[in-house]
């Protein structure tokens, strides 16, 4: 009996300290999901001037025009680091993916689930293996998919818990420079959209090549001020050399977008798995003290019967 | 014009909002040339270069800010200007920046010799960002 005592007590102890150590893991995730948060409503307003300057320019139809000329443009063979190379549609032979995952594990259902629907997506558009270039953020991902066999192009690991706009921008850099290589011929970007902090959506949206239709959905509730579009304004130099500064400028702030709600859903998720755990273990160690408790009365409960049938017995 | 009427100049990048003042004038340098708003001027969306925006505060301060390109949109006498990075003049680290623009340079010559025309014209904005920030810290 006193082993079992023994050995009872070890695991309260035992998962005490796990309950200990998820707990200031939860209280870690809350207090960067909180930081994040506050960091993507600096860049709402960003992101938001952008998208009322593009669509204004979207509803001059300068973006119908360019894009028949950027076709024109890059026939005559130069590969230039370009905007309007992204507004121009090519047929698809194959199909980019961003996918978006977590460097590290104890984040829930947060990387299966955007694996998972990834792999959907896919399914959907009719990609195999053979014609699918993935682009990985986060080590998960990247492993997922090289195993099995799927073309990993570009993997990033180690994004800051808040990522910062210059990390980012080395991968929407780089992106850019494949889809005008012609690696992939479009580009999808995979990832959890944050909704609040006990839950997360699969989100995907097409952003290379940039077209009117991924302008006007708005995709993360990103409210489109209507302001702009009843201005006429003076455009210097030009409309067409404005939108070539505008469009890369967009592009970016979309991944940085998709990588920051990521990181904020991947935040909310491990705050929500650490708080689980806790939770959990919380009610393992009731039970386990209840049978601490039981084992402990009945080794009191046979140590009296044998002192009383000790005592009988001298009597 | 009104005697007291002023503009409300906003600087905002990813990483949020890095300068909001009001001003009497905004003097932004455009690809075309420098150009001057003053309160009540028309609308107008106009493309940056790397280079310093300065801003009349007072008639005799001016504020100047380190911006990396990008695009400045002006209605109703607030001008907002959008770009991927930008600092005021006391946020600028002189020793970094030296240390950028020495490794543009070098990467500039390095794209030169193995004639990497993406690379070469990566580098050359990234060399006129450091001078540009150079420039402004030692204002």
């Amino acid at each position: 009996m006193g082993a079992s005592l023994m050995e009872v007590k070890r695991r309260i102890v035992s998962t005490k300290k796990t309950g200990q150590i998820t707990g200031a893991m939860q209280v870690v995730s809350t207090a960067k999901l909180s930081q994040i948060q506050r960091h993507t409503q600096s860049y709402q307003i960003y992101a938001s001037k952008i998208r009322s300057v593009i669509t204004h320019l979207a509803q001059s139809h300068l973006l119908d025009a360019k894009a028949g000329n950027a076709k024109q443009s890059s026939e005559d063979g130069s590969s230039k680091f370009s905007g309007f190379d992204m507004l121009q549609k090519r047929p698809v032979k194959k199909s980019g993916y961003l996918i978006i995952t977590s460097d590290r594990g104890l984040v829930g259902s947060y990387n299966s689930n955007v694996i998972k629907q990834s792999l959907d997506l896919m399914k959907q558009n009719g990609c195999t293996v053979d014609n699918t270039v993935i682009i990985a953020v986060g080590g998960t991902g990247a492993d997922f998919f090289k195993n099995r066999g799927y073309d990993v192009a570009y993997e990033h690991r180690g994004v800051s818990d808040i990522p910062t706009f210059i990390e980012v921008r080395e991968i929407v850099r780089s992106m850019v420079t494949m889809y005008n290589s012609e690696v992939y011929d479009e580009l999808f970007v995979c990832y959890n959209h944050f909704v609040n902090s006990l839950q997360s959506d699969f989100h995907s949206e097409q952003m290379l090549p940039i077209s009117e239709v991924n302008l006007d959905t708005d995709s993360e509730g990103i409210e489109v001020p209507n302001a702009m579009g009843n201005e006429d304004y003076d455009m210097e130099p030009s409309g067409y050399a404005i939108l070539e500064v505008v469009l890369p400028q967009f592009a970016e702030s979309l991944v940085y977008g998709a990588i920051l709600d990521a990181k904020t859903a991947e935040h909310a998720s491990s705050s929500t798995a650490m708080k689980s755990a806790t939770d959990n273990a919380k009610d393992i160690i009731s039970s386990l003290e209840l049978t601490y408790n039981r084992a402990r009365q009945s080794a009191i409960t046979t140590e009296i019967t044998e002192i009383t049938g000790a005592t009988a017995a001298l009597e | 014009m009104a005697e007291d009427s002023v503009l409300t100049v906003s600087i905002v990048t990813p990483d949020g909002s890095v300068y909001e003042n009001e001003a009497r004038m905004l003097i932004v340098k455009t690809p075309s040339g420098e150009m001057g708003i003053l309160p009540n001027h028309i609308p107008v969306i106009a493309s940056l270069d790397i280079d310093a925006v300065r801003i009349k505060v007072s008639d005799n301060k001016e504020d100047e800010i380190a911006v990396s390109g990008g695009f400045v949109e002006f209605s109703k006498n607030v001008a907002t200007i959008v770009a991927n990075a930008a600092e005021c003049q006391a946020d600028i680290d002189e020793n970094r920046a030296q240390a950028a623009k020495a490794r543009a340079e070098q990467m500039i010559s390095k794209a030169k010799e193995t004639n990497n025309t993406n690379e070469l014209k990566r580098s050359e904005i990234a060399l006129r960002r450091a001078i540009n920030r150079i420039k402004i810290s030692k204002h």
